[in-house]
């Protein structure tokens, strides 16, 4: 009997998954559990495990390509004798490809004639070179409207047929060289394009510091927990800050989770503290240095960076950063910039989802804000 | 400390430089000694260093080729000349048996610091014998390196990385580019020496050559240019291992791929290179992959079929142009 192993889907992001390595080979016995490969996944490197016992068998995919969810990337069978590999098969595309449905968001194309009745995958429209369907796909333009003049469709054909796009013009500049982008960045880039629908204002205020900072310093306290549970306290007074903007409605939070911007060699993350108001200090100091440890070695599961209601991110590290504001991910009301304290004051921005809360409020969030940060024995509980 | 040299002077100077600074390094072949070497690559060595370190062999290339392997299995770090890579074939025995596995069947114990220095290519109706590549046969060796440098700067650099390298080395050199001028700067530092080298930089088509072809690319790019059409040149510097890194990178930017090789089209270093970057750059890809290789022949002796047997650099230009006004034809 010989089962298949698939790209399983790690995250609701997730559309492809990069195979970064083989724990088993072929051959080697296997147990319903067992940890058999590691994938990345769109923001963490994840443990694939086996769903049967029995013998890893090829052909196994290559290690560190892509390939999309639910693709076969090797199989279990029931004895050693039969786990014979074969070569790998080469990866599907070196470039992610997406269904275009998750891409619409991202790229509105109203203007466009609908999609043919028939898929348009390969094949069904004439001859067209693999990177001019690249970029169809992801300019969301019908290949099968459009004819190239030399026979087959090229990239030209596609770029003159999708009109103005959002396509630097490299040409006009300095030479360069097209580095892929990893799934981890591309991710982030989505998130980001996906967020700049979200209209926002930014409130900031002036305040003291250096006492909280001290005492920190003196009783090792990560100032990351001190400002999250800071905030999480201030938004239990002010739960606006806790709610999402939804074409249905306010969706109103139960709990206050607060992501923590951590900047890691990949680039950025935010692990979620969970119930950041509800749980004691040291408890939530514990969580957050195990996130961060995960976070450094890029083994957060979805589920520790996923769903924050609020977010903090402190630059006090860099001395030279004296004021900066950041993008609200999706998802959340506020986000709250730190930077450096200088003369025992530091600047604290609050960037604001203007659908959900106003000029007023951010004030008066920032106020009780402050006011938390001085009651310490509160703040540590 | 830049100064011009002809191709074969660089050589002779890494060769100088390495034997002065290391007692193990010495030199063997046909005419090394007495005679200098067939393109004065080992000139005024013999006189310098004496006959212990630059041999003089018999006509017995599969027998001084396997001394040069025991040389370097016992601690030596020996250059082996053969006149031409076309009477490497009476070596590969010693080159492919001996000195590119005996490090592997010895699990690491014997290193193999040998370097083989060949002179090769298509040069002015020398004849079928005497007129081939042959470097497929060694790409198709694990175990080999494969130096193919085009420049006199490359030329000093690779032969004086191989002397110091432990592992077996052969350095193509190609007979038209022993006369060929450029500057040699002996201070600075080498990149690695697999390393391909973007020799112009280009929006329009990718052309990848290595050793001539990859002079005959950038003058093909200088004509191009005057066109509008700008080619990336890229010199490979190494055929094994390839820099697969700068190949891609190029292509992923330029979506159009040309691989200019002298060596015959079948089964030539040209197709290694065309699939591999299918491989990789597949999806980047908005043309098919072109090679500009030679013909299928035994290198004609007459001399104008025999320049017409392999690349010229209005057949790399034209196949640029081919694969570019496809794109601008199909604009509207």
């Amino acid at each position: 009997m010989k089962q298949a192993i698939t790209m399983p889907a790690l995250s609701d992001t997730m559309n492809n998954g990069r195979l970064v390595k083989w724990l088993k080979r072929i051959g080697d016995p296997v147990k319903r559990g067992e940890v058999i490969a590691e994938v990345e996944t769109d923001k963490a490197v994840m443990e694939v495990e086996a769903f049967h016992d029995g013998y890893l068998a090829g052909p196994l995919v290559a290690a560190d390509a892509e390939f999309p969810v639910g693709q076969t990337i090797g199989y279990v069978v029931d004895s050693a004798t039969e786990a014979v590999g074969e070569a790998p098969p080469p990866p599907p595309a070196q470039a992610p490809t997406r269904p275009p449905a998750a891409r619409a968001p991202v790229e509105p194309q109203q203007t466009r004639p609908p999609a043919p009745a028939t898929p348009r995958d390969a094949g069904v429209v004439g001859r067209a070179s693999p990177y001019a369907r690249r970029l169809a796909q992801q300019l969301g333009v019908d290949l099968g409207a459009i004819g190239g003049a030399s026979g087959a469709i090229r990239a030209a054909d596609v770029l003159s047929a999708a009109g103005p796009t959002h396509i630097p013009d490299l040409d006009a500049g300095p030479p360069y060289r097209i580095e892929r982008n990893s799934s981890f960045r591309e991710a982030v880039a989505q998130t980001m394009i996906a967020s700049l629908a979200t209209p926002t204002f930014r409130v900031t205020a002036q305040l003291l510091v250096a006492p909280l900072m001290a005492l920190a310093k003196e009783r090792t306290w990560s100032l990351n927990v001190l400002f999250a549970r800071a905030a999480a306290l201030a938004i239990k007074e002010h739960p606006l800050f806790n709610a999402v903007y939804t074409p249905e409605g306010i969706a109103h939070r139960e709990r206050v989770d607060v992501g923590i911007a951590v900047d890691t060699s990949e680039g950025l993350i935010t692990p979620v503290l969970r119930d950041v108001a509800g749980r004691p200090f040291d408890v939530l100091s514990q969580d957050w240095r195990a996130l961060v440890e995960k976070a450094g070695r890029r083994r957060l599961a979805p589920a520790e960076y996923r769903g924050a209601t609020f977010y903090v991110s402190h630059l006090g590290i860099f001395p030279v950063v004296c004021s900066f504001d950041s993008i609200i991910p999706l998802g959340a009301c506020a986000l709250l910039s730190i930077a450096a304290a200088r003369e025992g004051t530091a600047l604290f921005t609050l960037n604001c989802d203007h659908r959900v809360v106003f000029g007023g409020d951010a004030a008066r969030f920032l106020q009780t804000f402050e006011n938390q940060l001085t009651s310490v024995d509160k703040l540590t509980q | 400390v830049t100064q011009e040299m002809l191709y074969w002077q660089a050589l002779n100077h890494a060769m100088d430089v390495e034997m002065a600074g290391d007692e193990s390094v010495f030199t063997l072949g046909e005419d090394v000694g007495l005679y200098g070497g067939s393109y004065r690559v080992t000139e005024g060595l013999y006189a310098k260093y004496g006959e212990m370190r630059v041999r003089d062999t018999p006509i017995s290339e599969n027998s001084f080729t396997g001394l040069g392997v025991g040389a370097a299995l016992v601690g030596a770090r020996p250059v082996v000349e053969i006149m031409t890579i076309n009477f490497a074939l009476l070596a590969l025995d010693s080159i492919i048996n001996g000195a590119a596995k005996i490090p592997f069947m010895s699990g690491g114990q014997f290193p193999m610091p040998l370097v083989i220095r060949v002179p090769g290519g298509v040069a002015r109706q020398l004849a079928a014998q005497h007129a081939q590549r042959l470097e497929s046969i060694f790409m198709n060796v694990p175990g080999l390196r494969v130096a193919v440098p085009a420049t006199p700067q490359d030329a000093y650099w690779q032969l004086r990385q191989a002397i110091a390298s432990d592992e077996p080395i052969i350095l193509l050199e190609h007979e038209l580019l022993y006369f060929t001028k450029g500057p040699v700067d002996i201070m600075a530092d080498p990149p690695p020496m697999h390393r391909a080298a973007v020799r112009r930089q280009g929006r329009d088509v990718t052309v990848i050559g290595y050793s001539r072809t990859a002079i005959l690319a950038q003058e093909a790019a200088a004509e191009l240019a005057k066109e509008g059409i700008e080619a990336e040149i890229i010199d490979l510097r190494s055929l094994s291992p390839i820099d697969w890194e700068t190949c891609a990178g190029s292509v992923n930017k330029t979506h159009r791929a040309i691989i200019a090789e002298e060596d015959c089209r079948h089964a030539g270093a040209g197709a290694e290179i065309a699939a591999t970057l299918a491989e990789r750059c597949f999806y980047s890809l908005d043309a098919p992959i072109q090679r500009v290789a030679g013909l299928d022949v035994p290198a004609p002796y007459n001399g104008a079929l025999e320049a017409a047997s392999i690349p010229r650099v209005p057949d790399i230009a034209a196949a640029a142009r081919a694969l570019v006004q496809a794109k601008a034809s199909a604009a509207p």
